[in-house]
C-alpha cells in the first residue's frame, strides 16, 4: 500500500523535471534544490493545547531545511486541523492552494505526556502515504517532529532524512571565550557543553551520539577531553605537552584517531577509548593533522604538509599506503569523509576558502561554495546528503547547511557568534 | 601512580620516539601520557597570552624579548627576524636564570586545526634558532595558540602579518 502511494508522490515531483531534462532520471529528480514538492503542514488537532502547533512548526522548519519541500504558508490553509481521516479530508481545500502533499494528525494526552499521530497524504491521489505514532513528554515534541520529518523524507526519496540529529560546534557567542555547544539542526534547541572560559576546540561525536571529544586549553595545555553532551563527566584522555588535537572516534567506537604535537611536529596516532596509544600512524617531519574515518573504519583521510603545502591524503587505518588525493591548489585541509561512501569534503584555498567534495572512486571534484567569502570546516550529515560548514558570507563566522550539489544552501546560525568547527552527529537513538 | 604505570605497559615501541620517561619500575615503558610537570607547564603563572586572555586582557607584543613574524603558511625564519632573535639571545645570556615560553600564533585565514599545528612549527623554529645561538633548550618551552588569540581582527594584510608571530614570554 505504502509503496504504491510513494510512487505516486515521486511521480508528482518528477513530472516537471522530466519535461525539462528527460535524461536525468535519478538523483536530480528528487534532489534538494531541484523542483520542490509543495507541502501543507497543518497544525495537529490537539483539543486546545499548543503541542500540535509546535510539532507543525518544527516539522515545517526541518522539511524546508531539507530542500525537498516548499512548505505552504499556514495562513493560506482553508481547512482546519480536523478532520484527519482520509475519507473525510476535503482534499479540494488543499488542491486549490497548490498543495501536492499534506500533513495532518492528532495529539492526545497520555500517561507521561502525549501521543502524537502524524500522517502524510497525497493530495492528488486522495490517499494516505504513511503515518507514524510517537509518545513522550512535552520536551520530546520537537524530537518527534524531526523524526517525522526524516520519515517524510524516507517516504518521498526512499532514504531516511538526517534531521533528528545535532550539530556540535565551537562558538564565542557567550563572550570572549570559545566554548563547545550543540544544537538541533533546525536551531531550535541550543545547549552549552563546556563552560571553562578558555579556548575549547574541534568537537566530534561518539558513534552513539552520547558523548563529545574536544580539545581544550582549560588547564593551559591543548589536551583532549571527553564529556557527555551536557558537559558532565569531563575526562582528560590525552595530555601530551603540546597539541592533542582533532580526536575522532572510529565508527565502531573502539579507537580514537588524534593528531599529537610534541617538539613542534604533529603526527597522527591511534588511541584506545581510554586515551592510551595503540599505534603511531604517521611519522614525518612535516605537519599531519585532521584525521577523518571512512564509514567502514578501514581508512582515514587526513591533512599532511609533507610536500610543502597542506594537502588531503588517505591512508589505511594502520597507517599503511598513504596516498595524496587533492592536487588542485596549494592549500587543501579539513577533510570530512561521507558516512555514505566515496565522497570526502574538504576546504580549498583559491582566493577565498571554499568547500569542495572529492569522489575518491572517480576523482571528480565538485565545488560546493563559491564567491561568498570564506567557507570552512565541512561535516557530513548522517545520510551523506548534506554538509554543515562555517562561513563568513554574512560577517563573522556562522553555520550554514548545503546539500551536496551545493545548490541548496541555508544559514543555520546568526552571524556575530563566531560559530566554527561544526560536527554533525550520527542519528540520535 | 599505579594508573600511569598500567597505562604505560600497553604503549609499545611508539613511545621511544617521545623521549619521555615515566619512572614506574622495570616493566613500565614511557608513553604519550607525560608527567604532570610538563603538561601543566604551558602558560601557567606567567604573563602568557592565554593568561592575559583569561584575565580579560588583550594579547601582548614585545616585552623584554621581541616578537618575530612569518609569511603566510610558512614557519621558516625571515632574515630580518634572525637579527631580532640574536638580540633576544643576548638578553637571555644576560639573564641566565630566565626561562621562556615561545608562543606560536597564526592569522585567522585557514583551518583551525592546521593553524594550531603551524603555530607549533613557528614556535619550534624560534626555539631551535635560540638553541643554535647557545641558549639551553631546557630554558625554552613552546606552545601554539594557532589562530585562537589574535592581536587584531581586521581583514587587512597588516593585521594578518601582526598575528602571524612567535611571541616569547619570560616565565620567571
Amino acid at each position: 500500500m505504502r509503496r504504491f502511494r510513494l510512487i505516486g508522490v515521486v511521480a508528482l515531483l518528477a513530472a516537471p523535471v522530466a519535461v525539462e531534462s528527460p535524461a536525468q532520471v535519478t538523483g536530480r529528480i528528487v534532489g534538494p534544490g531541484a523542483t520542490r514538492l509543495e507541502i501543507a503542514v497543518s497544525p495537529l488537532a490537539d483539543a486546545g493545547g499548543d503541542v500540535g502547533a509546535r510539532f507543525a512548526e518544527v516539522l515545517a522548519r526541518n522539511l524546508t531545511l531539507s530542500g525537498f519541500f516548499r512548505v505552504l504558508d499556514p495562513k493560506a490553509y482553508l481547512e482546519g486541523p480536523t478532520p484527519v481521516d482520509v475519507g473525510q479530508i476535503g482534499f479540494a481545500n488543499w488542491t486549490v492552494i497548490g498543495a501536492k502533499a499534506l500533513v495532518k494528525g492528532t495529539v492526545t494526552p497520555a500517561a507521561n505526556g502525549f501521543t502524537i499521530e502524524a500522517r502524510i497524504y497525497d493530495v492528488a491521489q486522495l490517499s494516505q502515504i504513511g503515518g507514524e505514532r510517537y509518545s513522550g513528554g512535552a520536551d520530546q515534541i520537537a524530537h518527534m517532529a524531526r523524526r517525522f520529518a526524516d520519515k517524510v523524507m524516507e517516504y518521498l526519496t526512499g532514504e531516511r532524512g538526517p534531521f533528528d540529529s545535532r550539530i556540535a560546534f565551537a562558538s564565542r557567542r557567550g563572550g570572549r571565550a570559545k566554548e563547545i555547544y550543540t544544537m538541533s539542526v533546525d536551531g531550535f534547541d541550543v545547549a552549552q557543553v563546556t563552560n571553562n572560559k578558555t579556548i575549547n576546540l574541534v568537537p566530534s561525536w561518539s558513534p552513539d551520539a552520547s558523548s563529545i571529544l574536544f580539545t581544550s586549553f582549560m588547564d593551559g595545555n591543548a589536551s583532549l577531553y571527553r564529556a557527555d553532551v551536557a558537559g558532565r563527566g569531563a575526562r582528560k584522555l590525552s595530555s601530551v605537552h603540546g597539541l592533542n588535537l582533532g580526536g575522532r572516534w572510529s565508527p565502531d567506537g573502539r579507537t580514537i584517531a588524534l593528531s599529537v604535537e610534541r617538539g613542534g611536529n604533529s603526527d597522527i596516532f591511534l588511541l584506545n577509548a581510554e586515551g592510551q596509544v595503540l599505534k603511531q600512524l604517521t611519522n614525518g617531519p612535516e605537519i599531519d593533522v585532521s584525521p577523518s574515518w571512512s564509514l567502514d573504519g578501514g581508512q582515514l583521510a587526513f591533512v599532511s604538509a609533507r610536500t610543502g603545502s597542506p594537502q588531503v591524503y588517505v591512508m589505511n587505518a594502520d597507517g599503511s599506503s598513504p596516498r595524496r588525493v587533492t592536487f588542485q591548489g596549494g592549500y587543501n585541509t579539513s577533510p570530512s569523509w561521507s558516512p555514505k561512501g566515496d565522497l570526502v569534503a574538504y576546504v580549498g584555498r583559491e582566493g577565498g576558502f571554499n568547500v569542495y567534495t572529492l569522489n575518491l572512486k572517480t576523482n571528480q571534484v565538485r565545488q560546493i561554495t563559491a564567491g561568498q567569502r570564506n567557507n570552512e570546516d565541512p561535516s557530513f550529515s548522517p545520510d551523506g546528503r548534506y554538509l554543515v560548514f562555517s562561513s563568513t558570507r554574512v560577517g563573522r563566522p556562522a553555520l550554514f547547511l548545503a546539500d551536496i550539489s551545493g545548490e541548496h544552501q541555508v544559514q543555520l546560525t546568526k552571524a556575530g557568534g563566531d560559530d566554527t568547527s561544526p560536527a554533525w552527529s550520527p542519528r540520535l537513538p | 601512580m599505579k594508573r600511569v604505570c598500567k597505562r604505560s605497559i600497553a604503549l609499545g615501541a611508539v613511545v621511544l620516539a617521545f623521549g619521555l620517561v615515566v619512572g614506574c619500575g622495570p616493566k613500565k615503558k614511557p608513553g604519550l601520557e607525560t608527567d604532570s610537570s610538563l603538561t601543566t607547564q604551558g602558560g601557567l603563572g606567567s604573563d602568557g597570552s592565554l593568561d592575559r586572555f583569561k584575565a580579560g586582557g588583550a594579547g601582548a607584543e614585545g616585552g623584554p624579548l621581541q616578537d618575530v613574524h612569518f609569511d603566510y603558511d610558512r614557519y621558516d625564519l625571515r632574515e630580518q627576524d634572525r637579527s631580532v632573535l640574536q638580540r633576544n639571545a643576548q638578553w637571555l645570556k644576560q639573564n641566565s636564570a630566565a626561562k621562556v615560553e615561545v608562543e606560536g600564533h597564526c592569522d585567522d585565514r585557514g583551518t583551525v586545526e592546521y593553524n594550531l599545528a603551524l603555530g607549533a612549527k613557528r614556535a619550534k623554529a624560534v626555539k631551535d634558532y635560540l638553541v643554535s645561538l647557545g641558549i639551553g633548550a631546557e630554558r625554552l618551552s613552546t606552545i601554539s595558540y594557532g589562530e585562537e588569540l589574535p592581536l587584531c581582527r581586521e581583514e587587512t594584510e597588516s593585521c594578518w602579518e601582526r598575528n602571524r608571530r612567535a611571541h616569547s614570554v619570560v616565565l620567571q
